[in-house]
């Protein structure tokens, strides 16, 4: 069984990050990257189904800079086999994105795909569903189980009244959530190793995917500042200020 | 802290700085800020919970320095010091006992996969490998002098006390070592001991692996010390220790071959030293931004703003000393043994500073022991005194400078 995961380089999310002046979107340099958390999970459940016996083979795909390759790296590091880069130095909207891994996944024919259930800088959360869509694949998103058996899967999903159990039948497309596992450091001894794994460098012609963007970022702004707090006077006063100014009384 | 070191590292060793840097955050840095009562702990044994080391062996930094044909890891040779620099910093920006119990490993498998023959580096390389709370100890110090004693005094009369004598296919070592790193709880030691008395201590020290549980060996104290109370800094007695004749590591010179792990060793140091003032640095500055004094934040008084920067300076400065040393020993450069013991020295009376205008800078919270800023003032000022005191640093770097006026025996001029 062959698993390809999905991984974006993006914002460390313990940074404080910073609009541009012009609005025209997020201040990202000298700023830490770090692979997208939901991602982590998800190479991490595929390294684990490899562990477990149950996958023979990791591939992991990143489309970006060349900096992305770091991601990959690290990816590699936790212990999937081989990285895909696929460089661009331009913005890729989910649906671009959907369509590149569309093309990897007909020339890797995966037997899953598993990505981040988004990704921390734009929180679009839907590459995973374009994707299986494009493919005509059943799709688990929001896993926080997953059981694979020999021609289906079994997803736990969150979902906003608990949770929910689905089977897919294989090939399929699971996006990872918080609580799938708690994904490990990438050891020092495994990073060194990691070096010798290939990553190949591809471009999006080589896929012969339009990258074009299809959507206008019309204004990126902080949020505002919170105001400071105000001391009340009596119990009184406090109910009275909840309800008339918080509106929550 | 500034980064712009970032484009001169390797991708492999940014990807290991980053994933000690997680481990910090995520584990270390939490356990030490909520278990400040576990350095007080009076059962050395019990002060840092398995779980911790545990974590360390996840990341793998507890085995640096074995080669990879044991199991360790490959780390680029001709940068081996300046990666050895890199996790050292992240892992005492934690919190520097740990990372000193880790990086003497590194630093004494050093010497075992230089000197130790093949069919012992197969026995214990393993052994360290598949136990985390294996660690090794480097035995040089005794009670009557250490490095103060090294030169100007190549003389008989200032050799160890320690002795080992050959007898049959045994050695046989009688004396006493103080103040070693990992001493108390250590599996292995490498231990220095004369074994010609006619002659000066850099012709007359032989170096043995020596087991812990070797008869005659006994561990008789765990030194308690005002910094880096996460390392069990121990005292060890041995009393016709016998130990067969192949643990020999190196005979007579063992104080001039072993430069390697003497030069890397005061890099580790420097760079432990940087983790502390990074991390002074760090609660400071979250500090100063947040605490409100005179209706601003600290920040905004200029004389906390200048303090601060005064900080992040010396801590550059030593950062740039730490990589331009580092950088020497990797390329056995003739000046390394200078600029490593530069390094060292510079480093310690800098951080020194900053730990002391962070403990200034938060006020009486500094002075209280559960706000952590005073044990990070504990762990800067034992750096004065570890791995040779900052006056002996000195000598070193004058008697390497000037070897036939400052080397030589100080006795009477000719």
């Amino acid at each position: 069984m062959k698993i390809v995961v999905a991984v974006k380089r993006v914002a460390d999310p313990n940074v404080k990050v910073r609009a541009l002046a012009d609005s025209s979107g997020v201040d990202l340099a000298n700023v830490k990257m770090t692979m997208n958390p939901f991602d982590e999970i998800a190479v991490e459940e595929a390294v684990r189904l490899k562990e477990a016996g149950r996958a023979d083979e990791v591939v992991v795909v990143s489309i970006g800079s060349e900096k992305s390759a770091e991601t990959l790296r690290t990816a590699l590091a936790m212990g999937a086999d081989r990285g895909i880069l696929i460089r661009t130095e331009a913005v890729v909207e989910p649906l671009a994105v959907a369509k590149l891994l569309k093309a990897v996944a007909e020339a890797e024919r995966p037997d899953i795909i598993i990505t981040g259930k988004q990704a921390i800088d734009d929180d679009a959360n839907q590459t995973g569903q374009m994707l299986s869509a494009l493919l005509g694949w059943g799709q688990g998103t929001f896993a926080s189980k997953l059981v694979v058996g020999d021609k289906a899967i079994e997803v736990t999903r969150e979902i906003d009244g608990g949770l929910q159990t689905v089977s897919l039948q294989l090939p399929a497309l699971v996006t990872a959530d918080l609580r799938l596992n708690e994904p490990r450091y990438a050891s020092l001894p495994n990073i060194m190793k990691a070096k010798k794994k290939p990553i190949d460098e591809r471009t999006p012609a080589d896929y012969g995917a339009s990258i074009e963007p299809r959507l206008i970022v019309v204004r990126v702004h902080e949020p505002a500042n919170r105001k400071a707090g105000i001391k009340v006077g009596s119990v009184g006063e406090l109910v009275e200020r909840l309800h008339r100014e918080a509106g929550v009384l | 802290m500034i980064h712009a070191d970032d484009g001169i590292l390797s991708q492999e060793q940014r990807l290991m700085r980053d994933s000690c840097r997680s481990f910090v955050d995520d584990v270390v840095t939490p356990f030490i800020r909520s278990n400040w009562q576990r350095e007080w702990d009076m059962s050395p044994g019990e002060r840092l919970p398995g779980s911790i080391l545990e974590g360390a062996e996840a990341i793998g930094v507890r085995t640096l320095g074995v080669p990879e044909e044991f199991g360790g890891i490959d780390l680029e040779r001709e940068t081996e010091v300046r990666t050895f620099a890199l996790i050292a910093e992240e892992i005492a920006r934690g919190d520097s006992g740990l990372a000193d119990k880790l990086v003497q490993n590194w630093k004494v498998s050093i010497v075992i996969r230089q000197f130790a023959a093949s069919h012992l580096q197969e026995k214990w390389f393993p052994r360290l490998l598949k136990d985390p709370k294996f660690l090794l100890a480097h035995c040089l110090t005794e009670p009557r002098g250490a490095s103060d004693r090294w030169l100007p005094y190549n003389v008989p009369e200032a050799s160890m006390h320690t002795k080992a004598v050959l007898d049959g296919d045994h050695w046989v070592i009688n004396g006493r070592k103080q103040f070693i790193s990992n001493g108390f709880d250590a599996s292995l030691y490498v231990v220095y001991a004369n074994t010609d008395p006619s002659v000066g201590m850099l012709q007359g020290t032989s170096s043995f692996l020596v087991p812990r549980e070797t008869r005659g060996l006994t561990v008789t104290k765990c030194n308690e010390t005002m910094g880096c109370r996460f390392m069990n800094n121990g005292e060890l007695v041995f009393e016709d220790c016998r130990i067969p004749a192949d643990h020999l590591l190196v005979k007579s010179t063992a104080l001039a071959s072993a430069g390697q792990y003497f030069r890397a060793g005061k890099i580790i140091q420097a760079a432990k030293n940087l983790g502390v003032g990074v991390a002074c640095f760090e609660r400071t500055a979250d500090y100063v931004q947040n605490y409100v004094q005179g209706g601003r934040i600290l920040i905004k008084h200029q004389a906390v703003a200048l303090r601060l920067a005064d900080m992040a300076t010396r801590i550059e400065a030593v950062r740039s000393l730490v990589e331009r040393a580092s950088k020497a020993v990797d390329e056995a450069h003739p000046d390394a043994d200078i600029l490593c013991n530069m390094a060292k020295v510079y480093a310690s009376e800098e951080i020194m500073k900053v730990a002391t205008h962070a403990l200034e800078l938060h006020g009486g919270n500094g002075a209280m022991l559960e706000f952590g800023i005073e044990k990070l003032f504990r762990d800067a000022a034992i750096f004065l005194h570890m791995d040779a005191t900052v006056d002996v640093s000195r000598m070193k770097i004058i008697k390497t400078m000037f070897p036939a006026t400052a080397g030589k025996y100080a006795g009477p001029e000719n």
